[in-house]
């Protein structure tokens, strides 16, 4: 029996024996199914990985069984892989080392099982998803069987939460399917489904799931042969040829690098260990996996990743209703305004499956949404997205309207109007008198209060904020802005909506710039301020996708448009007052309708050709200054601390108002609202690591520099407020209680 | 005498909402659309506008004289694609180009039988998909090349392909025949046309009154009552919705009709391209309910249906169709031709409407077809069509019989009559008609 003392096991775990079971449909087969009564989606916790070692001793000890089936419970459930949680509590080196070692010997052994007995099979029979271990379980199987179902997924995921996967699968994967598939499913994470996954060979034979134990059955016992896979000469001239191996790795290195500017190690040791596998000995790959997983397992990147896939997991708990179902999702919806962003949500909610309505008075904007929704789909079904009967619905889904008619039926309407407060209220009265009392209407506003937008709207709990970030598509977060009198029925009902489309919902006050914009506010004006204090744009924007966002705020700001921005940043300033003062860089731009991408220029140059990398433009010196004063000499590292330190004060003060409900969802919001570096898990998360005695002091020390002293408002945008001031006293930080 | 249906209190069948495409020339803007995705276009903004929930329909019925080859049952495809239930089937029907009358009135018979109350009903047709079909000897060719075994065999027969068996059969052609007579539509109203005497210039002049009664009530406005713009598949980036019928013909001149050469019969006959119906692609979706469905989902009705009559008669002179099936349903709505305000006689040639005046008012014709001791009534043509008919707008098969019934009920609303007249000719020796009565 393995020896699990010590390691984290669930608290609930049932008794020994009780997560794998024995069945034996007919003499020399045998299957194992996976059944672990302590949880509604197993996973590999060390209760299951316990039993699975009682149910392999068994087969290992009856030598009358020719075939093995390995199944979950039922065709939709076979196993989510690793125990995530456990693996983010362990911060020894060597618990680490054993969790890997117990899982790597337990699958090697069903491999050894075929080695040494003549004529047995094993096979993986899967129904539903089948990530990370549960991939690796089946890789160790001699042929692995998958339901042609939509649910079925199956993939090496880890890089995405940091690690490698350690259980054979950078071993065994390159060797079944070669390196540079393997690379990549191994790097993108990917979970394929059903037919792709078949296509790359990850799995032998896809079957309809009312066939699958049978089918299985007769593989195993040989009744029915499957072809081997082979790459044929493939093996010998690329997978075991070192030369080729080193070009691979070298060029997806080269890749990796481009994307993460190094801040995310498990890619690289994942390609180390990949290019190796068909070269060297399984046990010296597992030494390698071992280690590479204690590494990064241990390290502070895959426990921030692990911790935000966690916060997004639960952030899907926001559609619960209070009696604790999940509220329905809107299969007829609204949307009203055929702008960027109402068309794009109208596109998605049709491409995610609600019958959607959208509606503009000027008809050539949805001439332009319809051709782009076709387009979209179009190119969806072209690379295989969508099937083609699933590209047609999404198609007949969306309707436009140029009047405000039709609307009766529809459980959520989404408005998207101009920004203004009479507009916004007059079309609600509109479809409050057409709609039901319980159909929700939500405003998109970046810029309005929902609560002055709900003011004298009958039922008004059904009222409340879901603002979509630009582009709508790409763009993960979904703000819930709940107004004073929202239900938390409607507020369960727009989390729903958020997840059918993909996105991760984060519930927020109705104050100015809900949370993401309220922070990205003092963020982009500091750094406009860098600029025109003559920091030079290239450096500016580099200082900061060094230190981990996802693009440089120069060049977030051509992406916004500087109209756009500047409305924004009056609107922070109205309502905040001095500390949001605008900087006055961008208005002779915006007068002579130099906006950003859209207009062809900003701080970049873009072209039409959309695979060309914007260039700074060559004028950006003779831009005005607006007064501001000379900045300091500043390192790199300082620029990019004068950008984050002026969102990280705001998001301080924003938790103390409880804009959101915690630091976590704080967090959330910066990652999947902003990009704000996954690796640092989050705005607070990092702030944490620093310690808010620490941020008080640099605060106050940007706030003397003489930049800032001299401007308006420029001392209270780093005025640490009352809360960070009380963490610093106690020595608290934002995550603690 | 023929039986007279009676419908019970109650079981009244009511025009609850309907609108239909602009109807845009065969081969034009719409002809990548097809006939599943526009029907349900038109019949999701039907059911939007409507206010109805789609979980009371009772059934989808959809007429369509040439349902596309991998839509067999079209009505299936259209409910579906409009987000109409699962559980609600749908049918397709057909009775050429009465096929869109025949949905509604195949609706009402199903209201006032009481097997359903809320039926949505289209007709739709995409002239532009009518196919190139394969010659018989073509056809016989591929049995042959994949029937052959050997190499020999195979280069044999492919030597054998002649340039000529390559011509394909035009399916809209040989649809516009009829089998029975043999003739195509088009001489039937050759032959309408001398037997009543109608001229050249008498259908030059109706076919240019067509286009010019189109043309001002789409400069009106009139037409938004029963148009909803459309964008269809296929549409370039860059291009706009049709909101309106694009076969009307602006400048329209005598001159110009005249110079056309007679299409059908050269070269004396009296049909032209000119003063024949365009060829047009459109769908038309109406919601049929029982009255008391109606009142009881708070649906205002557009008109109730009054009476209705299909018969048949010569395939040789089909034109005349209207005559026979106005005839019947006026009897069985013990109404005559002077309580009827708005009537609309579908232009499939300025000939044969004009033939068919000519038959309205004659007693000969009355006595001698129609039962009857003395004519129908002379027909006021300011009535007939007041926003011009197939001629200038075209006549896309199956919908047409929707949307004639739809047009009479909004032109009906208009005037101060109680009755109109909705009335086509069709294919193949018969004629229907539609009484609407003013919903009260």
């Amino acid at each position: 029996m393995i020896d699990v003392s010590g390691l984290p096991s669930p608290k609930n775990a049932p008794a020994v024996g009780a997560c794998v079971r024995i069945e034996r449909p007919e003499k020399g087969l045998a299957r194992i199914v996976l059944d672990p009564p302590h949880r509604s989606l197993p996973v590999f916790d060390l209760p299951l990985l316990r039993d699975l070692d009682l149910a392999l001793i068994e087969i290992e000890r009856d030598t009358s069984i020719k075939g093995l089936v390995i199944t979950g419970r039922d065709t939709r459930t076979f196993a989510a892989g690793a125990d995530i949680d456990a693996i983010a509590a362990l911060t020894d080196r060597e618990s680490v080392a054993r969790v890997v070692e117990i899982g790597q010997n337990l699958f090697e052994r069903i491999d050894v099982i075929g080695a040494t007995r003549p004529g047995f099979t094993s096979v993986a029979a899967i129904g539903g998803a089948a990530p990370g271990g549960a991939c690796e379980l089946a890789l160790a199987c001699s042929f692995v069987i998958l339901c042609d179902t939509k649910e079925s997924r199956i993939g090496l995921p880890e890089t995405q939460l940091g690690i490698v996967p350690g259980w054979g699968g950078t071993t065994r994967l390159p060797r079944r399917i070669g390196l540079p598939r393997a690379l990549e499913a191994i790097l993108t994470g990917k979970l394929y489904p059903a037919r792709e996954a078949l296509k790359k060979g990850l799995v032998d034979r896809l079957c309809a799931p009312e066939d699958l134990l049978r089918i299985a059955g007769e593989v195993a016992l040989g009744r029915m042969r499957l072809p081997r896979r082979s790459r044929g000469l493939a093996t010998l001239f690329v997978d075991q040829n070192p030369l080729a191996a080193a070009v691979i790795a070298s060029k997806a290195k080269e890749q990796v690098m481009a994307r993460t500017l190094g801040k995310y190690p498990a890619p690289l040791r994942a390609i180390d260990i990949a290019a190796r596998a068909a070269r060297t000995s399984t046990r010296a790959s597992f030494t390698a996996e071992r280690e590479a997983v204690v590494d990064l397992a241990t390290g502070p990147v895959a426990k921030n990743l692990i911790r935000i896939f966690g916060l997004s997991e639960s952030a899907k708990k926001l559609k619960l209703l209070p009696d604790g179902k999940s509220a329905p999702v809107a299969a007829q919806v609204g949307v009203l305004g055929a702008g960027v962003m109402g068309r794009a949500i109208a596109s998605s909610a049709a491409e995610r499956g609600a019958w959607t309505r959208l509606f503009d008075i000027v008809p050539a904007a949805l001439d332009t949404a319809l051709i782009e929704h076709r387009a979209d789909v179009a190119e969806r079904l072209k690379r295989r997205k969508l099937e083609k009967n699933q590209a047609e619905r999404a198609i007949d889904q969306l309707d436009t309207t140029r009047e405000l008619i039709g609307f009766a039926r529809c459980e959520l309407v989404i408005e998207a109007v101009a920004e203004r407060l009479d507009v916004k209220r007059s079309v609600f009265q509109a479809l409050a008198r057409q709609m039901a009392d319980d159909a929700i209407l939500a405003t998109n506003t970046s810029s309005l209060s929902v609560d002055a937008i709900a003011a004298d709207i009958p039922h008004p709990e059904r009222v409340v904020g879901l603002h979509f970030f630009n582009p709508v598509k790409r763009m993960p977060l979904v703000e819930i802005v709940r107004g004073a009198r929202t239900s938390p029925e409607t507020i369960a009902r727009c989390a729903a909506f958020a997840l059918a489309l993909g996105k991760t919902p984060v519930v927020t006050k109705d104050c100015a710039g809900f949370l993401v914009n309220r922070l990205l506010g003092p963020y982009l004006d500091e750094s406009l301020r860098l600029f025109a204090g003559g920091i030079e744009a290239g450096r500016l924007d580099r200082a900061l996708l060094e230190f981990g966002m996802p693009m440089g705020p120069l060049a977030l700001l051509d992406e916004v448009g500087f109209d756009i921005a500047q409305h924004a940043a009056q609107s922070l300033h109205a309502a905040y007052g001095a500390r949001m003062t605008p900087s006055a860089v961008l208005n002779p731009l915006v007068a002579e309708k130099r906006l950003g991408k859209k207009t062809g220029r900003g701080f970049y140059e873009h072209t039409r050709d959309r695979k060309a990398k914007p260039r700074l433009a060559a004028d950006l010196a003779q831009i005005d200054p607006a007064g501001e004063a000379r900045c300091p000499v500043m390192t790199d590292e300082q620029i990019a601390e004068r950008a984050v330190f002026a969102m990280l004060a705001e998001a301080a003060r924003a938790l103390e108002e409880n804009v959101v409900a915690s630091a976590r969802d704080l967090d959330l919001a910066t990652v999947f609202g902003m990009g704000f570096a996954p690796f640092r898990g989050g705005l607070l998360a990092w702030a944490d690591t620093l310690g808010a005695r620490n941020i008080v002091a640099k605060l106050e020390e940007i706030s003397r520099q003489s930049d800032v002293a001299a401007r308006a408002g420029g001392p209270e945008r780093f005025e640490p407020c009352a809360l960070l001031r009380e963490l610093a006293r106690d020595e608290r930080t934002f995550h603690g209680a | 005498m023929s039986r007279v249906p009676t419908q019970s209190p109650g079981r009244r069948v009511v025009i609850v909402a309907g609108w239909r495409t602009p109807l845009i020339r065969a081969g034009g803007a719409f002809a990548r659309e097809d006939a599943g995705h526009l029907g349900a276009a038109i019949a999701r903004e039907t059911i939007a506008r409507s206010g109805i929930r789609v979980d009371d329909i009772d059934e989808v019925i959809v007429g369509c004289a040439g349902p596309p080859h991998d839509q067999a049952n079209v009505g299936r495809v259209i409910g579906l694609r409009a987000g109409v239930p699962e559980r609600v089937p749908g049918r397709t029907v057909a009775r050429n180009c009465a096929s869109g009358m025949e949905a509604i009135t195949s609706a009402a018979t199903c209201i006032e039988a009481g097997r359903g109350d809320l039926y949505l009903t289209l007709g739709v047709e995409m002239m532009s998909r009518f196919p190139l079909i394969m010659g018989e000897r073509l056809t016989k060719f591929f049995a042959r090349l994949s029937s052959a075994r050997t190499l020999a065999a195979r280069v044999a027969t492919i030597a054998s392909l002649r340039p000529s068996m390559l011509a394909p059969r035009i399916a809209l052609m040989e649809g516009l025949t009829d089998p029975i007579s043999g003739l195509i539509m088009g001489k039937t109203a050759e032959i309408l046309a001398r037997e009543w005497s109608i001229s050249r210039e008498d259908a030059d002049r109706f076919a240019l009154e067509s286009h010019a009664r189109a043309k001002a009530a789409r400069d009106a406005g009139v037409m938004k009552r029963e148009i909803v713009p459309h964008l269809p598949l296929g549409a370039t980036p860059d291009s706009h919705a049709l909101e309106h019928d694009d076969a009307i013909r602006d400048n329209q001149t005598l001159e110009q009709l005249a110079k056309l050469k007679p299409y059908f019969e050269k070269p004396d006959g009296r049909v032209t391209v000119g003063n024949s119906c365009g060829i047009t692609d459109g769908a038309c979706a109406l919601i049929l309910a029982s009255e008391d469905k109606a009142r009881a989902l708070g649906l205002t009705p557009l008109a109730r249906i009054r009476s209705w009559s299909y018969a048949g008669l010569d395939p040789a002179r089909m034109g005349l169709g209207p005559v026979f099936a106005a005839s019947k349903a006026l009897r069985e709505a013990g109404a005559t031709m002077d309580d009827i305000g708005p009537i609309e006689i579908n232009e499939a040639f300025a000939a044969q409407v004009l033939a068919c005046a000519k038959a309205f008012d004659s007693d000969a014709f009355a006595r001698e077809h129609l039962e009857r001791d003395a004519k129908l009534g002379t027909l006021d043509m300011a009535r007939v069509n007041p926003n011009g008919g197939a001629v200038a707008i075209g006549h896309p098969v199956g919908c047409t019989g929707a949307r004639i019934v739809l047009t009479a009920a909004h032109e009906l609303a208009r005037s101060q009559k109680e009755l109109a007249l909705a009335s086509l000719c069709i294919g193949g020796g018969q004629g229907g008609a539609v009484i609407l009565e003013r919903a009260s």
